[in-house]
Formats: C-alpha cells, sequence, structure tokens
C-alpha cells in the first residue's frame, strides 16, 4: 500500500497515521501488511544470485568489441579522407598495430590495478588449470614461476579477449615483502597483438606498472607488476647461458620466457 | 592522428562506470523476467549492448538504474516474451488472462484472509517462486517495485502507465503473490515457528 511503501505526501501520511493510531483493525492489517511486504523484500533479495562473473566479462567484453569495431571504422575513414589511400593504408597499418598493442597493455595495466576479486584461491597451478579448463575458448597452460607463488585466479578480460587472470606473489631483491604479479593468458589466433612473431617478449610499461608481453604461438601472455626490472627478470625463467642480460627492450636472451608447455 | 579515439574511449569508460553497479541488479531481474538463466543472461546481454549504442541518447544526471530496467524491460516485452510464452505453452498460470487469473476462485479464495502473517517457514526460494507465478503484468510491477525498490513513478516511466496503473498492479500482484505463498505454508507440512521468535531473529540480525 503507498502509506508503508512512503508513497503519500505528507499531509496524507498524517492522516493515514492519525487514523491508525484510532482504528485497531487498520492498524492490525497495516502491521500484518507491513510484516508480508518485509518478509517477502528480504527472501526474495537472499535469494538472488549476483551475476556470474563470466557473463559480466562477457558483457564488458561486448561493450569493448563494439567501441573497438566503431573505432576501428573510423579510423579508416579518417585515414581515407586525411591522405592518399594507398600510402595511408601503409602508414596506417604500421601505426595502427602499435596503438593497438598499447592498448592492450595500457588495459592489461589498469585492470591488474583495479585488484578484482579472484574466482579461486590454490596455489598449485595444475589446479588452476583444471579450474579454467572449458572456461575459455582455449587450454590455458599455466606458468610455473621458480620463486613466485600463485595466489588464484579468475577470468578477466583484456580488452576485448576473454583472458585467464592468474594472481602471483613473487620476492624482491629490494624488501622482504613480497610484490603482486598479475598474469593474464589469452587466446589471439587473429594475430591482433603484434608482439613475439620471433618468439621473443616486450617490456612496456603503463601507469606505473611493468608489462611483459610474450607469445606463444595462438597464446599471448601479458605479465603485469610493480616489480624492477631486475626482479623480473629473476621472476621469469632465464636460460642460465644467457645472463647478465641486455638492457631494455629485452630480447630472447634476456627474458627467455620458456614456453609453458615446456615446463612441464 | 590518433586524438580521434579518445571521445569514445572515455564515454566508454563512463558507460562501463555507470553500468558496473547495476549489473547484479539488472541480472536479478532479468531472472525473474524469463524465469531461467539461459534467457536472462541473453536479456542481460542485449540490454546492455542496447543501452551503449543508446548512450549518446541518456541524459546526463538523470536516473540511469531507471533508464537501464527501461530498456530491460522493453528488450523483454519485444524480444522474449513472445519467446518465453512459447516455451511454456503448458503453463496453465501464464495462458490465462490476468483477469480471468485473478478473479479465478482458487487465489481469491484465498486472498480472502489477508489478516494473516506469512510466517517464516516460507523460504527464500518459494518466494521466488511465487513470482514466477505471477502474470507478467504483475510480475514487472512486483519486480521493480519489491526486487528493486522502485518508486511508483519511476515504474510508471519504466513501464509508461500511469501511476494508478501501477499501484493496482502492485495491490493485486502483492496480493496475489501473499496467496501462493499462504498455499504453499498449508501444502508444506513444516512445523510452524513461532512469529514473537522469527521477530526476534530479525531483532538480533
Amino acid at each position: 500500500m503507498p502509506y508503508l511503501d512512503g508513497e503519500l505526501v505528507e499531509a496524507d501520511r498524517l492522516e493515514v497515521e492519525k487514523h491508525l493510531a484510532d482504528c485497531t483493525p487498520c492498524a492490525k492489517q497495516t502491521e500484518v501488511s507491513r510484516h508480508n511486504r518485509t518478509l517477502v523484500r528480504t527472501l526474495a533479495r537472499a535469494a538472488t544470485p549476483p551475476m556470474p562473473e563470466a557473463l559480466r566479462a562477457k558483457v564488458f567484453t561486448r561493450v569493448r568489441s563494439e567501441q573497438a569495431g566503431q573505432r576501428q571504422g573510423r579510423f579508416l575513414r579518417l585515414s581515407a579522407a586525411a591522405a592518399g589511400v594507398a600510402l595511408c593504408a601503409f602508414v596506417g597499418h604500421h601505426q595502427w598495430r602499435s596503438f593497438q598493442r598499447k592498448l592492450y597493455v595500457d588495459d592489461a595495466a589498469s585492470r591488474h590495478a583495479r585488484q578484482f576479486p579472484l574466482e579461486v584461491r590454490v596455489p598449485q597451478p595444475e589446479a588452476l588449470e583444471a579450474w579454467f579448463d572449458g572456461k575459455l575458448g582455449h587450454r590455458v597452460a599455466v606458468p610455473r614461476f621458480p620463486n613466485a607463488v600463485a595466489e588464484g585466479a579468475r577470468v578477466l578480460n583484456v580488452r576485448e579477449k576473454q583472458a585467464a587472470y592468474i594472481r602471483y606473489d613473487a620476492p624482491t631483491r629490494a624488501s622482504a615483502q613480497p610484490r603482486q604479479v598479475g598474469l593474464f593468458v589469452f587466446g589471439d589466433n587473429g594475430n591482433d597483438i603484434d608482439v613475439g612473431a620471433r618468439g621473443e617478449a616486450e617490456l612496456g610499461n603503463s601507469n606505473g606498472y611493468n608489462v611483459v608481453t610474450w607469445r606463444e604461438g595462438d597464446i599471448v601472455y601479458q605479465l603485469v607488476t610493480d616489480l624492477e626490472e631486475d626482479d623480473i627478470r629473476e621472476l621469469l625463467p632465464a636460460d642460465p647461458g644467457h645472463r647478465p642480460p641486455p638492457p631494455v627492450p629485452v630480447g630472447r636472451p634476456a627474458l627467455d620466457v620458456q614456453p609453458a608447455s615446456f615446463q612441464r | 592522428m590518433l586524438g580521434f579515439s579518445t571521445k569514445s574511449d572515455k564515454a566508454r569508460a563512463e558507460f562501463e562506470g555507470l553500468v558496473a553497479p547495476w549489473l547484479d541488479s539488472l541480472y536479478g531481474g532479468a531472472l525473474r523476467l524469463t524465469r531461467n538463466e539461459r534467457d536472462a543472461e541473453d536479456l542481460v546481454q542485449d540490454t546492455v549492448m542496447r543501452a551503449y549504442r543508446f548512450f549518446d541518447k541518456f541524459e546526463r544526471g538523470t536516473n540511469f538504474r531507471a533508464w537501464l530496467f527501461k530498456i530491460l524491460t522493453n528488450t523483454f516485452i519485444n524480444g522474449y516474451r513472445r519467446q518465453v510464452k512459447e516455451r511454456s505453452l503448458g503453463d496453465e498460470s501464464e495462458r490465462q488472462s490476468v483477469e480471468a487469473q485473478f478473479f479465478s476462485s482458487d487465489t481469491t479464495d484465498q486472498a480472502q484472509n489477508p489478516e494473516d502473517y506469512l510466517l517464516q517457514r516460507v523460504m527464500s526460494d518459494d518466494v521466488l517462486k511465487a513470482i514466477d507465478t505471477l502474470p507478467i503484468d504483475f510480475r514487472m510491477v512486483v519486480i521493480l517495485a519489491d526486487l528493486q525498490e522502485f518508486s511508483y513513478k519511476e515504474i510508471a516511466d519504466i513501464l509508461d502507465v500511469p501511476v494508478g496503473t501501477v499501484m493496482s498492479r502492485l495491490f493485486r500482484g502483492r496480493r496475489q503473490l501473499e496467496a501462493v505463498l499462504r498455499k504453499r505454508e498449508q501444502v508444506e507440512d513444516a512445523p510452524l515457528v513461532d512469529l514473537n521468535a522469527y521477530r526476534e531473529r530479525k531483532k538480533l540480525a
């Protein structure tokens, strides 16, 4: 009833309350209605599940891929208008690729920074792989980092790509406190991310995070961390024959990331 | 050269920021509208995509949640309702017209004793099932008022009906809901729970 729903204007509400004070049957009826209304609301709310995480990820993926599609369309139109089509197609493609790669780096960094809750908390890579089984369109091989311990994982996108996200605690040289490392693993058989064509890892940064990107066939790995570069080298299994590593950009000898499939 | 992307990135980020807090309630609403998880998932996705496409049309500063639910209910009415109806032809409660259902002796008899408290042994799940038996016009209003806690005015805007219609549908919807629950109470042979004990527990909670 409007009174219980708080929908009466002040004057009417006072009128009703005055009446309820004098009229026992109405007061009783109101009390019953109030009780039932509260019970139904409380129970209904308690039984309503939150949105499944996978659906949440899917919704944002679709929004992002729609935006990417619009942007690409606008990009092509603008490019054609700005210059000769042939020249622009050549220059544009190259810039487009590096621009796209940067977008993935930025997105991975900002998603890692947002500390989304983990969906599963186990340290064993095998258990995490089993958890991911069937959740994504590709198999997830969880890399074994000799020094870092996995905290847990969840499904989390990088832009429109649905990715496995695994969070690790990694030791640092500077302090006893371990630092967090986030690793995204996602399928990219369209080769949208221009990395690792020659098997090397790329080191980039965004929002104060270092982001290491590498590719293993159709699978792209993006590791996001606030670790220093040296600590990253410690973390990733480097080929012992190639130390010390050369400066950035990091080539194969420095960050010889072993394909996860070889680490078993 | 790439400056043009900033605006749409910003709009997308703004949209994501606005929509994220309401995804759970959109999903909860969609579940009760469609009454199954698969359709609810599709309905939420369609709703969000539609909202994103029409985001330019959203007047900044107005009620974003009500705007989302308007899109949700419209999307449901235009697409899913037919689909869901087809799937549930055997479902008597959906086949009856709203009026026929309301005035059927079955439910009115039950609604004759409105003084009764609904008791605690009514389970959460029973409430959802009972909501699911309501004819769609009542169900939408009950979902918006009691699950989503929209005001009468907001519901009237969402469903494009007068406030008076919202009030009568809500009244009748709730009465029918209580009737269904009371019937369920009678069917289930669980021991009665003392109302005072229930209130004590509620106070403590």
